[in-house]
């Protein structure tokens, strides 16, 4: 089957805008913690296709994915980094809680598990208005620790309120990886004593994403129910760095901050391998056809922010 | 009438004014409802009421969504203590929302645990912190008249606020008394206009303050009664012209809080440099101050008016 290559122009763009944001990062441009979200464009691209006017957008303090697959200029979004009053929301917010009401980017937290709460109120105020669609809410695998995960779907089922909670599993919160901090969480086995669906989004693969989840959304409206979305993913850019105690060099996966280890290149690819999604694409694309959008990104980028 | 009848006629009126609003809380449509302070209410077709599960940080988050998406919400809370679990949206939350001026309205109703016999865990009553933490609005509910000023003009005015009501006075008839002014937000409360004395009652002292007003009466001593119902008031107009006149103000106090609002008061009324003597009437917190016990504020009463010598000359 044909794939639209306007999605693929999308994932190389969410790609191409965050190495841009880490070199900016690295020169020390912004004062305000960005959490880049390298590896994570399938999921973000999939959910800026499937929502619609009336759907909405709770995101977490990682959100920068989620607005670069909606826009097409990256400067205001930068300029919100850089606190200017051109920016998205004129300086005032930043990065973790960026907001873009256009786009229906409503509220984003920085702080753990806050925003499925307010997702739950969102999802309450539109089964009152009954103006369709559905709330779909980011989180990760550190807030889903947070007892607000399981208070939040407990109010949603109950209620039967249109909400799909994603979760974004890249096995890290902070410096630590789940097994450093926790027992396993069978996240199906959870969702399910609540009778709510489940859906696993493993492959990287945005195209299979957009299908998935516009089936899932159906499923809420049809079935008044939420809806959980597991994606576990990688964080890329991560590095190895040498220390007395970790002479072969210790894992970092960086939480904020800018990867040390990623450039400013026209080649998109991070890893070749199935945790890029970008190199995922090649099943799609001719990878020469990948690499010359990049490029072509890169620069128009580049002319937007001069 | 009842205290806990009359807030529910004036909120039962309230909630059905408004097209779409969502209602929400734990037994606020089922057992008791609260002991009465939610039975029977009502919304227009569309809108829902709530009986929800044991969630306070998340219906604190529930309510801002509401807000945020354009319908009006209400937290009905049993307990101002369970308010704690909500200290993350009550402040990380709304230091979002009050960005813009919201077009909706959030408001959380909590039962003020000041009788005294719930026991250590029960007992918070501590208004005013909840509202410092992230400069809430918040008003207390006392009587007749500030209840349906404050229900009436706040309850679904755009924006977030709490509204805190007193367990010890839930089942007490209601104080039904004349005023003489209020403040534009009703902050503040003018019940009686005195010469010789300035009385001004904090949190949910007003029965206290009445109290006294009443005894000096009989010993021919005029005072002005005033109650602060906002933890937060910004205005303190009112009480400072009022001590202009009577050189001597008296602030009662029933709040366990350590920040209390009367020491702003207090700093304003100094600055202005007409208070000439004064006396702050709290709690003691000597000793196990958290065992069940009678909590409400004790004065002796008569030792005030003597300690506060009013024949004496104001020593400058």
């Amino acid at each position: 089957m044909t794939k639209s290559p306007e999605i693929l122009q999308k994932l190389v763009r969410v790609r191409m805008a965050q190495l841009i944001i880490n070199e900016m990062y690295k020169q020390g441009a912004f004062k305000v913690p960005i959490h880049l979200a390298l590896g994570h464009e399938a999921i973000a691209v999939a959910l800026g296709t499937v929502v619609e006017s009336n759907d909405q957008l709770i995101l977490n303090h990682r959100n920068i994915h989620y607005n670069l697959a909606k826009v097409h200029s990256i400067k205001s979004e930068i300029d919100e980094y850089l606190l200017k009053k051109e920016g998205l929301a004129g300086g005032e917010l930043g990065s973790m809680n960026f907001i873009n009401e256009p786009q229906g980017i409503m509220y984003s937290s920085s702080i753990l598990g806050n925003n499925l709460a307010v997702a739950a109120g969102f999802g309450a105020a539109k089964s009152i208005k009954k103006d369709g669609g559905v709330v779909f809410v980011v989180t990760g695998d550190g807030a889903m620790e947070e007892g607000t995960f399981w208070e939040s779907m407990v109010f949603e089922k109950s209620n039967e309120l249109p909400v799909i909670v994603i979760v974004e599993n890249n096995q890290w919160s902070l410096g630590t990886k789940i097994e450093e901090r926790r027992c396993p969480i069978d996240l199906p086995k959870m969702v399910s004593s609540l009778d709510i669906p489940y859906l696993l989004l493993s492959s990287n693969d945005t195209y299979e994403y957009i299908e998935k989840i516009t089936a899932l959304k159906k499923q809420v409206l049809d079935q008044k129910t939420p809806a959980c979305i597991e994606v576990p993913l990688t964080t890329l850019g991560w590095w190895r760095q040498n220390t007395p105690e970790f002479p072969e060099g210790k894992f970092i996966n960086y939480h904020a901050g800018p990867s040390p280890s990623v450039k400013e290149q026209e080649d998109p690819y991070l890893d070749h391998s199935s945790e890029d999604p970008l190199f995922v694409m090649e099943k799609y694309f001719d990878a020469k056809m990948i690499r010359s959008m990049a490029s072509d990104a890169l620069s128009a980028f580049k002319k937007e922010l001069v | 009438m009842k205290y806990v009848e009359y807030i529910n006629d004036l909120v039962k009126k309230k909630v059905f004014e408004p097209e779409h609003i969502l209602l929400f809380g734990q037994n606020i449509a089922a057992g008791s409802c609260i002991s009465g302070f939610t039975r029977g209410l009502k919304v227009k077709p569309g809108s829902r009421i709530i009986n929800t599960p044991n969630c306070e940080s998340t219906l604190c988050g529930v309510g801002f969504g509401s807000m945020m998406n354009g319908v009006p919400a209400i937290f009905f809370m049993k307990q101002q203590d369970f308010l704690l679990l909500g200290i993350d949206q009550l402040v990380n939350t709304y230091n979002i929302i009050r960005r813009k001026a919201p077009k909706s309205s959030f408001t959380i109703m909590p039962v003020i645990v000041d009788s005294g016999y719930e026991g250590p865990q029960s007992a918070l009553n501590n208004f005013a912190d909840f509202c410092s933490i992230a400069r809430i609005p918040g008003y207390t509910i006392t009587n007749k008249i500030d209840a349906q000023e404050i229900i009436n003009k706040h309850l679904i005015a755009p924006g977030f606020r709490i509204i805190g009501i007193s367990q010890r006075l839930f089942k007490t008839e209601l104080i039904d008394i004349p005023y003489v002014s209020m403040t534009e937000d009703r902050s503040i409360f003018q019940y009686t206009k005195g010469t010789d004395v300035t009385i001004a009652c904090f949190n949910l002292s007003l029965p206290n303050g009445l109290e006294l007003q009443r005894r000096m009466a009989t010993k021919d001593i005029q005072a002005s009664l005033f109650s602060v119902n906002a933890a937060m008031p910004v205005a303190w107009d009112e009480i400072i012209k009022d001590v202009q006149i009577t050189k001597r103000v008296i602030i009662v106090d029933d709040l366990k809080s350590f920040n209390a609002p009367w020491q702003g008061c207090l700093n304003a009324l100094y600055a202005k440099g007409d208070m000439k003597q004064h006396l702050i009437v709290q709690r003691s917190f000597e000793g196990y101050w958290c065992r069940p016990h009678a909590d409400q504020l004790q004065m002796d009463y008569d030792k005030i008016i003597a300690d506060f010598n009013f024949q004496k000359a104001l020593v400058a």
